[in-house]
């Protein structure tokens, strides 16, 4: 993914005519067809429609999805119709009811309250979690990419013990450890999430770094710190946004998974994994106390990675 | 190996059908939602047994000609075509798509530019070609062939195993498996060394006499087309503009572009005291709205090069009694590598060289790839610093560098402006200052102002060397290193660049060092030559001396390689060594058709020694590192 989204920002054009795309066909060579190996994927053209379904637009519906859920959760504690801690109404109302649209929980707590304040907590924190990760992994790649040798050694080796801790299990840990709560959780996950991207900017600068383009910024006068900020990094901000909107969605998920095992937010605090794990006991009998909360993680995740597919689509259409 | 006579046509049955037939072809590719026609009405015929050259620079749709002809125009750009594509009767456009396979397999024959993309890298080159030829047996028979050596031997061995020029032999193999009526080599020899292109022409030649197919050759160079092709096609703008036999259209050029295109082609003979044609210009005739778009941004590049009056090139200035700007002693450099089958090895870029450059000297680097001539450069410009020996030469910030590939060399995501003012950081102008600094630049170099705001990305191949000049020169540097700048660039455009280093040079008297694999360009750009092979020079000298006398039989064989219409093909055997194991002695005895007892243990025939009477400076400065000291 990294290099088609660096070829494409290298922006190299072809005009049409001078080198048309090499195509993979080799006379006499049964099964080599000459249709390029790149454009396989997708809609054949001339479909009726399908420019709907390829062009920029549904990419631009999804990132509007992705701002909608982030004002959303900016909002919820606005937006939302009851306190989602004390019990509002009888218990057990489906969905439907008219004073509560997503039903009632076992003690009367507004689901859809609870839901929107839940999803407010997980989308923000995988949002800085993400940041956070992009930011402490970006540096960490950055330097060991650019400054290569003993420097890159030294780096990525510590990089790598933090990619053999298993995440789930050092967050119970941490969270076993300091207790459970939001900050912890964020510190847990935190902690197993940044090598990721330490590596894929790594690996990035050092392709980067042996281009010409470095090379004749050190001719040109440039110093390791310009040559940096400059001439490298620049080139890898897009593929480590890509890669990072490719993951709120996961990282939704193992917050959710978290919490889920009672490693999140202590009770009454609204919280999706934790709500669904408590309502599993009602669910032949009351279905919607964990489906609702349970299909608010889907639809977080399922919006994050359409959202992250979205963004490299447009990212790449760009170059 | 193939009989090798003079290439002449062979009557192979009736001819009176041709293999191929185009006719009023025209071919639009649509890109980014923009449907442009890029081939625009081509008639063109290939008789049974003919070599058709089809010239053009880059972006005239030869390419995609020849892709039409194939059936092979990527589905993804929408293309459409009117007029008739036929191949053995067949219309390669409108036919089902199984006769236009059926066509594929049994009647043409395919060699790309770049073997190593087109082979398959996790294949047995012998399996790829057995294949094709449907036996083993028969695909040892085709890789002999084709000239490669020992094919029992290489039957086993990968792509990456094997030199380019064995990996073109072994596409030209499956390409002429199953004998086709017609093979479309498109740039086979681009990527090739000289002395290898040669080679691999005699072969392309050969099949012609051997099996009597038709090839159709596309290239974006007359000599090429004019060494090989009976009849040559020059298009432009998705036309062909003329037509006829190989030596006519060479001789005789009609068409004003043929014309430009012939002036801005550098031989052996063109004229070193004067600017370079830059050829298009010539070409105004024709519709400057015609070209696609590779086309158009180089209508906006200025002729800045072109002066009327005849420019007097700096001679070699008294380099007797000058200081030397740079002194090379006894430089070595090796670098740890992993052989083709991943072993430890050593590469022996350079072997020992010792080399005074003088101050406002131009002296060209000459050789193939692996000879350690970038490697030289590189060194020079303090960006390989594994080296031993000495380098004395100025500070820094005095050596600039031009690189092969500008586009590469430029940042993608920097503005023209922001690449130039970055050269100025760390001086003490102000904000004024720096913008006059910036546009004297890019007027020297000249570009128009609304450059400054451009990325690489929008420029043209030739915009984009120019901003790497003005970035180069924009301080001026004592010396000016140059890494082939020019091989990248279509001809015109590369005689607009080497005029416009020869002026920078003039006007802030520069020493320039210059790299390049091509003769033509060293003996335009240069006043002294210094040949390498196998990371040692092997002669150096004054350029018009070195290229009309040379002492050495590489030299001979580099200068005998240049293609041309008429030129006797060249005797050279083998491809350079690896400099993972450079033959003992005179790295070249291997190859050297006069080859002494003594070559693979001599100590003196690598030294540099004067030839030639000690009282003629011009013949003291004449040099070479062979047993024999040019005579034989």
């Amino acid at each position: 993914m990294s290099s088609v989204a660096g070829e494409q920002l290298a922006g190299v054009p072809v005009a049409p005519g001078a080198d048309p795309t090499p195509t993979t066909s080799v006379p006499g060579v049964p099964g080599a067809s000459g249709v390029p190996l790149a454009r396989r994927r997708g809609f054949p053209a001339g479909v009726p429609g399908a420019r709907l379904l390829t062009g920029r637009l549904p990419s631009l519906v999804m990132i509007a999805v992705l701002v909608l859920l982030t004002a959303l959760a900016l909002l919820a504690p606005v937006l939302v119709p009851y306190d989602p801690v004390q019990p509002v109404g009888v218990p057990y109302a489906p969905v439907g009811d008219p004073q509560h649209l997503l039903g009632t929980d076992m003690i009367g707590r507004d689901l859809l309250s609870r839901t929107l304040l839940g999803m407010r907590t997980s989308w923000l924190l995988a949002l800085v979690v993400v940041a956070v990760g992009l930011v402490v992994g970006g540096v960490v790649g950055v330097a060991a990419g650019a400054f290569g040798g003993v420097v890159d050694s030294v780096l990525m080796r510590v990089t790598d013990m933090f990619l053999a801790l298993p995440s789930m299990l050092v967050a119970v840990a941490v969270a076993a450890a300091l207790g459970p709560g939001l900050t912890n959780t964020f510190l847990a996950i935190s902690v197993v999430w940044w090598p990721y991207y330490a590596r894929i900017v790594r690996g990035e600068v050092r392709s980067l770094a042996v281009r010409p383009h470095v090379e004749a910024a050190r001719m040109a006068g440039a110093g390791q710190l310009r040559v940096m900020t400059r001439h490298l990094v620049p080139g890898v901000v897009p593929t480590a946004v890509i890669t990072a909107s490719l993951d709120i969605g996961a990282v939704v998920l193992t917050l959710a998974s978290l919490s889920f095992l009672g490693l999140g937010q202590p009770a009454p605090a609204p919280e999706l994994g934790a709500d669904t794990s408590r309502g599993m006991s009602e669910l032949l009998a009351h279905w919607w106390i964990p489906v609702v909360p349970g299909l608010a993680v889907m639809l977080l995740s399922l919006v994050a990675n359409l959202g992250g597919d979205a963004v490299r689509n447009l990212m790449a259409r760009r170059g | 190996m193939l009989d090798l006579e003079p290439a002449r046509p062979v009557d192979r049955g009736p001819t009176d059908r041709p293999v191929a037939r185009l006719h009023d072809l025209r071919v639009s590719l649509s890109r980014n939602s923009r449907r442009t026609e890029v081939v625009r009405g081509v008639d063109l015929e290939i008789g049974r047994g003919e070599i058709v050259g089809v010239v053009g620079q880059s972006g005239s749709g030869k390419s995609v000609m020849s892709l039409a002809l194939m059936g092979l125009l990527p589905a993804s750009a929408l293309p459409q075509v009117s007029g008739a594509v036929e191949v053995d009767g067949v219309d390669m456009a409108t036919a089902p798509e199984a006769a236009r396979r059926r066509v594929r397999r049994l009647d043409l024959g395919v060699v790309f530019q770049d073997p190593m993309t087109s082979l398959n890298p996790t294949m047995r080159i012998g399996r790829q070609v057995a294949e094709a030829a449907g036996s083993p047996a028969e695909a040892i028979r085709l890789l002999r062939a084709v000239g490669i050596p020992q094919p029992e031997q290489r039957y086993g061995a990968y792509p990456h195993e094997l030199s380019g020029g064995l990996r073109q032999r072994v596409m030209i193999a499956i390409a002429i498996a199953g004998d086709p009526a017609l093979i479309i080599a498109d740039e086979p020899t681009t990527a090739l060394d000289v002395t290898v292109q040669a080679q691999v022409l005699r072969v392309l030649a050969g099949l012609r006499d051997e099996l009597g197919c038709s090839i159709l050759m596309i290239t974006h160079d007359l000599g090429v087309a004019a060494q090989i092709a009976d009849r040559i096609a020059v298009m432009y703008a998705g036309e062909v503009v003329e037509e006829g036999p190989a030596l006519g259209v060479l001789e005789a050029p009609q068409h004003p572009y043929t014309r430009g295109l012939l002036r801005a082609r550098l031989s052996l003979e063109t004229e070193r005291g004067r600017p370079l044609h830059t050829g298009l210009t010539d070409a105004g005739a024709l519709d400057p709205d015609a070209g696609t778009d590779a086309r158009a941004p180089s209508g906006t590049e200025p002729a800045t090069a072109v002066e009327e009056a005849v420019v007097e090139r700096t001679t070699v200035s008294a380099p007797a009694r000058s200081e030397a700007i740079l002194r090379l002693t006894e430089v070595r450099c090796e670098f740890a590598v992993r052989d083709a089958r991943g072993r430890r090895a050593t590469l022996a870029a350079l072997r020992g060289v010792t080399l005074d450059v003088q101050e406002g000297e131009s002296l060209a680097l000459v050789g193939e790839s692996g000879s350690g001539k970038s490697t030289l450069l590189r060194a020079v410009a303090g960006l390989e610093t594994r080296y031993t020996g000495t380098i004395d030469g100025p500070p820094r910030s005095d050596v600039q560098m031009v690189f092969q590939d500008a586009g590469a060399s430029l940042t993608p995501w920097l503005s023209t402006e922001a690449l130039l003012l970055e050269r100025l950081r760390g001086r003490d102008l102000s904000r004024v200052e720096r913008r006059e600094r910036v546009r004297e630049a890019l007027d020297r170099v000249g570009l128009p102002e609304t450059t400054l705001a451009a990325k690489p990305s929008e420029l043209s191949g030739g915009q984009r060397q120019r901003v790497a000049l003005a970035r180069a020169t924009i301080v001026p540097p004592r010396i000016l290193l140059c890494d082939e700048p020019t091989s990248a660039l279509d001809v015109s455009l590369a005689a607009n660049v080497l005029n416009l280093i020869h002026d920078l040079r003039r006007q802030m008297g520069m020493t320039v060092l210059f790299v390049t694999h091509d003769l033509a360009v060293a003996r335009i750009v240069s006043d002294r030559l210094a040949v390498m092979y196998l990371g040692r020079l092997v002669e150096t000298g004054p350029v018009e001396k070195v290229i009309a006398e040379p002492a050495h039989p590489y030299t001979r064989a580099l200068v005998a390689a240049v293609p041309g219409a008429r030129r006797e093909l060249p005797v050279i055997v083998g491809e350079p060594a690896s400099p993972m194991a450079p033959p003992t002695g005179c790295a070249f005895h291997p190859r050297c058709p006069v080859m002494q007892d003594e070559c693979p243990s001599t100590l003196e025939g690598i030294q540099l020694v004067e030839i030639g009477p000690r009282a003629d400076v011009e013949a003291r400065q004449h040099r070479v590192a062979c047993v024999l000291r040019g005579e034989f």
